[in-house]
């Protein structure tokens, strides 16, 4: 690994003003766990690392039925996907962030780490983008909300300026949230996502989120607009499921062919339907 | 640029100066000569670099030695206190759970902070929680037997 600089401020305000100060050349420190490989593998060598882990306030999550779960930048995949608010009432959040590397990593890694990489398998991307999340950002403006459907902007590409730090993510509480979510890999545990889907049934609205099949994460709309209004008999979910499948594009790679995925897209939202509809 | 941390190694208050780029498991390879936890993948993928942070399972590959300012180590070395070793250590030995070794201080580490966290899991419960621990030789098969016993023995005392 080459060298950097390590700061360690204690305050947004603090970091903010050190990312600037670098001009894009230094690089927010989180959980580390894709940051550090990266690293390593000298795909990224900045000048400057700034950790956020001690600035007050990003370690908490809070939940009510108004305002709904927010989820403090540097917890854990692991605090997350076994937080009782969290498990209670958004249990598609703590399945998809129990899934994420080992055990080892989910002590580490954090939901909001792994949204700002803006990879398009990422496993806690779907269930946020099924549930319409925001995410909370300070800028050296004030803080602002921006739509997760506006947060990916390509492979690894966020829509953070520099000087701008996620700080959480806010999710929209519904009284009626039934979700599945689906991670198709190569093996159990411990590897990435060939194709994840969250499938979400709020009263009668159904959505449907989509990962690794296109250059970012993604909400099948037309599916959706498919779904509005009818019974969900297996006739209607095998067209909700082709329809979906119309909707990604992925890529063949080291992990899937392109055709495998998009199998893999009807294979999971079926499934996904066939528990939602009891 | 050197920093100084000021952690808790294996029960012990250390004062310590470290480069930025250093990882924590670099740090405790070569600046105190703990050299139970390897590195495997260098990626978070086999666990033999597992330590626990504050209790909790780690790959030290994938942390910066500086993170670890205010906080508390423990590596295999500090499982045993002298030659009395951890249970967890005796079991891996009468279970026979190992067999070249490299990943087994990972393992025990895995399964400590695991055991801490969850004193009488089910099969299937220390089967995902080692998962991210690959072991080459053994199959895993006693390296679960090993860690069933101890869960076991918590099981009697409850």
């Amino acid at each position: 690994m080459k060298g950097f600089k390590y700061y360690k401020p204690q305050s947004l305000k603090e970091a903010s003003e050190l990312l600037k100060e670098y001009n894009g050349e230094a690089h927010i420190l989180n959980g580390g766990t894709d940051l550090i490989i990266r690293m390593k593998e000298n795909f990224l060598h900045p000048k400057a690392v700034v950790d956020i882990k001690h600035i007050p306030g990003l370690h908490a999550i809070t939940f009510d039925k108004e305002d709904g779960l927010r989820i403090g930048a540097c917890l854990s995949l692991g605090t997350i996907a076994h937080h009782r608010d969290v498990v209670e009432n958004f249990p598609i959040i703590a399945d998809s962030a129990e899934v994420v590397g080992s055990g080892q990593i989910r002590n580490r890694a954090t939901l909001v780490g792994n949204i700002c990489n803006a990879s398009p398998l990422a496993d806690t991307a779907t269930p946020l983008l099924a549930l319409d999340a925001e995410v909370i950002i300070y800028s050296p403006n004030g803080t602002k909300l921006i739509s997760i459907h506006h947060f990916f902007k390509g492979v690894r590409k966020n829509c953070l300026n520099v000087g701008e730090i996620v700080t959480g993510i806010k999710i929209p509480y519904s009284k009626n949230l039934k979700g599945a979510f689906k991670k198709g890999s190569r093996r159990q545990d411990v590897d990435l996502s060939t194709v994840c889907t969250s499938v979400v049934k709020i009263n009668d609205e159904i959505r449907i989120a989509l990962g690794a099949v296109a250059p970012t994460p993604i909400r099948g709309k037309m599916a959706e607009a498919f779904a509005k209004g009818k019974n969900l008999t297996h006739e209607t979910i095998t067209e909700i499921a082709k329809i979906a499948v119309a909707e990604a594009s992925p890529i063949d790679d080291v992990r899937s062919s392109k055709e495998y995925r998009l199998h893999m897209v009807e294979v999971l939202v079926t499934r996904s339907l066939e528990e939602l509809k009891v | 640029m050197k920093h100084e941390i000021y952690f808790t190694l294996n029960h012990e208050k250390i004062l310590h100066e470290v480069k930025a780029n250093k990882t924590l498991l670099q740090m405790l390879r070569e600046d105190f000569d703990l050299t139970g936890a390897k590195e495997g993948c260098g990626q978070g993928e086999c666990g033999a670099c597992t330590v626990l942070l504050n209790g909790k399972p780690i790959n030290s590959c994938l942390v910066l030695a500086v993170e670890v300012d205010g906080k508390e180590i423990t590596t295999i070395e500090g499982l045993s206190e002298g030659i009395n070793l951890d249970e967890l250590q005796k079991s891996f030995i009468t279970n026979g759970a190992l067999q070249c070794g490299y990943c087994t201080p990972g393992m025990i580490m895995t399964a400590k902070g695991f055991l801490n966290a969850n004193p009488t899991p089910t099969l299937e419960e220390i089967k995902v929680a080692i998962s991210g621990n690959l072991c080459r030789c053994t199959g895993y098969k006693r390296i679960i037997e090993a860690i069933i016993e101890v869960a076991e023995e918590n099981q009697s005392k409850d």
